[in-house]
């Protein structure tokens, strides 16, 4: 039956992605007590393809994700914590709530690209929340990883690429983060909000951004 | 009188295959390589200083290749003249996220903002790193022909015909002094070789290896150009 499947070209490979860690970054953390919520289809982000006259894979990155993002945005702010999915912004004692999600997932093997390489492109969403609940950022990002055949073989390779296109992921959001979505300026709108009446509450008009991902690096470099 | 089927003697056997590989070994594929390079400023290295290999970005468009990297690392490494070579992971994580493929440095002109980032200095300094090699390029296969085939049967088998292929490595080292926050230079490997494999009955395979030969000579040369203290 192997040798059949073998024959037809119509096997199947799953990877799964457990544990995506990124090393402590070098980095000044932002005064900021920040919440992440994490959506379910995002804890649990499964991505099913047929390559075309090809075999069938299943990419199952099952709390890679989660346990990616826990650890990114927990050495960004000087306080953070994850809430529930039902949770809200304005029941919390926070200056932002952070959502994100998946908005596409595609790969390449190295039959279509004709070479020994496997590549993944990861769309995340970051939707930011101020204390009052109200969406002030919806900042798309894309993410770029590849590997090479030859030093991992096929599933490890396809797993490599992705797990370096959330490494990539986490760098562009370090980098990027507050330039493209004002983050930092929460604090002190909170901080004017609790000192002195009448409350300065950034309104969804003057602080929304959609800031695009093909933002020009900050880094100076 | 009835003829008596002797089967092969296993020594006769162990025998041709020794011929086929002092063949194989001996006779080598036609290899021309062509490594230079070329020095903007004095170089050197002292006692505990160490440098890291490390490739392009793949954002840039780079295909270097891991094993390549690797290979050129621990040449560099080996010998009694080796230099001490700091594993490029080991120096990318202690560095996350400034020498990331999305935001690593492109020119030297970039190194002065980066070491003002907190704690990146520090972190150089304690590894002792002083110069950053980025490797650029791959290998290619450019052409190829000939034709062979195989067959398998209840009493053997065996193969007839001839193939040859060539193969292109071309390679770029660019060296970063990160005491002088410079390009100290560049050194370059550029090798082409034909790989023959003719076949009458097992296949006898004459391989240029030129990603080796490119690996060692980029090495080699790389050593040279950091340790000798010459201005061109």
């Amino acid at each position: 039956m192997v040798f059949v499947a073998a024959l037809c070209g119509c096997g199947g490979s799953q990877v799964t992605v457990q544990n995506p860690s990124i090393p402590k970054p070098l980095i000044d953390q932002l005064q900021l007590s920040v919440a992440a919520r994490f959506p379910t289809a995002f804890d649990n982000f499964v991505h099913e393809e047929q390559v075309i006259g090809k075999e069938k894979w299943i990419i199952d990155l099952g709390a890679s994700n989660r346990l990616l993002f826990t650890q990114l945005f927990g050495s960004m702010f000087t306080e953070f914590m994850v809430v529930e999915e039902s949770s809200d912004a304005s029941d919390l004692p926070i200056d932002a709530l952070i959502e994100p999600s998946i908005d596409a997932f595609e790969f390449s093997v190295p039959n279509q690209s004709q070479t020994d390489e496997f590549a993944v492109w990861i769309r995340y969403r970051i939707k930011i929340f101020d204390g009052e609940g109200v969406q002030i950022a919806n900042w798309p990002i894309a993410a770029y990883g590849k590997s090479q055949t030859s030093t991992f073989g096929g599933d490890e390779a396809l797993r490599r690429a992705a797990v370096l296109a959330m490494r990539d992921a986490a760098a562009l959001i370090i980098l990027q983060m507050d330039k493209s979505t004002g983050i930092s300026k929460l604090r002190d709108a909170s901080a004017r909000s609790n000192s002195a009446p009448p409350p300065v509450i950034p309104t969804e008009e003057n602080m929304q951004t959609t800031a695009a991902e093909d933002i020009p690096d900050d880094s100076g470099l | 009188m009835i003829p008596v089927y002797k089967p092969k003697q296993p020594r006769k056997l162990l025998l041709r295959a020794v011929v086929v590989v002092l063949t194989a070994t001996t006779l080598g594929a036609c290899v021309t390589s062509r490594v230079e390079h070329i020095k903007e400023g004095t170089t050197g290295i002292a006692e505990g200083e160490a440098i890291v290999i490390m490739a392009k970005s793949y954002h840039l468009g780079n295909e270097t290749e891991a094993k390549f990297i690797r290979c050129v690392g621990d040449s560099i490494g080996r010998g009694r003249d080796g230099l001490r070579v700091i594993p490029n992971q080991e120096f990318v994580d202690a560095l996350f996220p400034w020498f990331e493929p999305r935001t690593a440095p492109a020119e030297t002109k970039g190194l002065p903002t980066l070491l003002s980032r907190p704690g990146v200095a520090e972190t150089i300094k304690e590894k002792g790193v002083r110069y950053v090699v980025w490797l650029d390029g791959d290998t290619d296969k450019t052409a190829g022909g000939g034709s062979m085939s195989c067959a398998v049967g209840p009493g053997g088998g065996g193969c007839f015909g001839f193939a040859w292929w060539q193969n292109e490595s071309e390679y770029e080292a660019t060296v970063w002094d990160l005491d002088g926050l410079e390009d100290a230079g560049t050194v370059s490997a550029d090798v082409s070789g034909t790989s023959f494999l003719p076949a009458i009955v097992v296949p006898v395979p004459l391989i240029a290896r030129t990603q080796n030969k490119a690996c060692k000579g980029l090495a080699d040369q790389l050593k040279l150009f950091i340790v000798a203290d010459e201005e061109v």
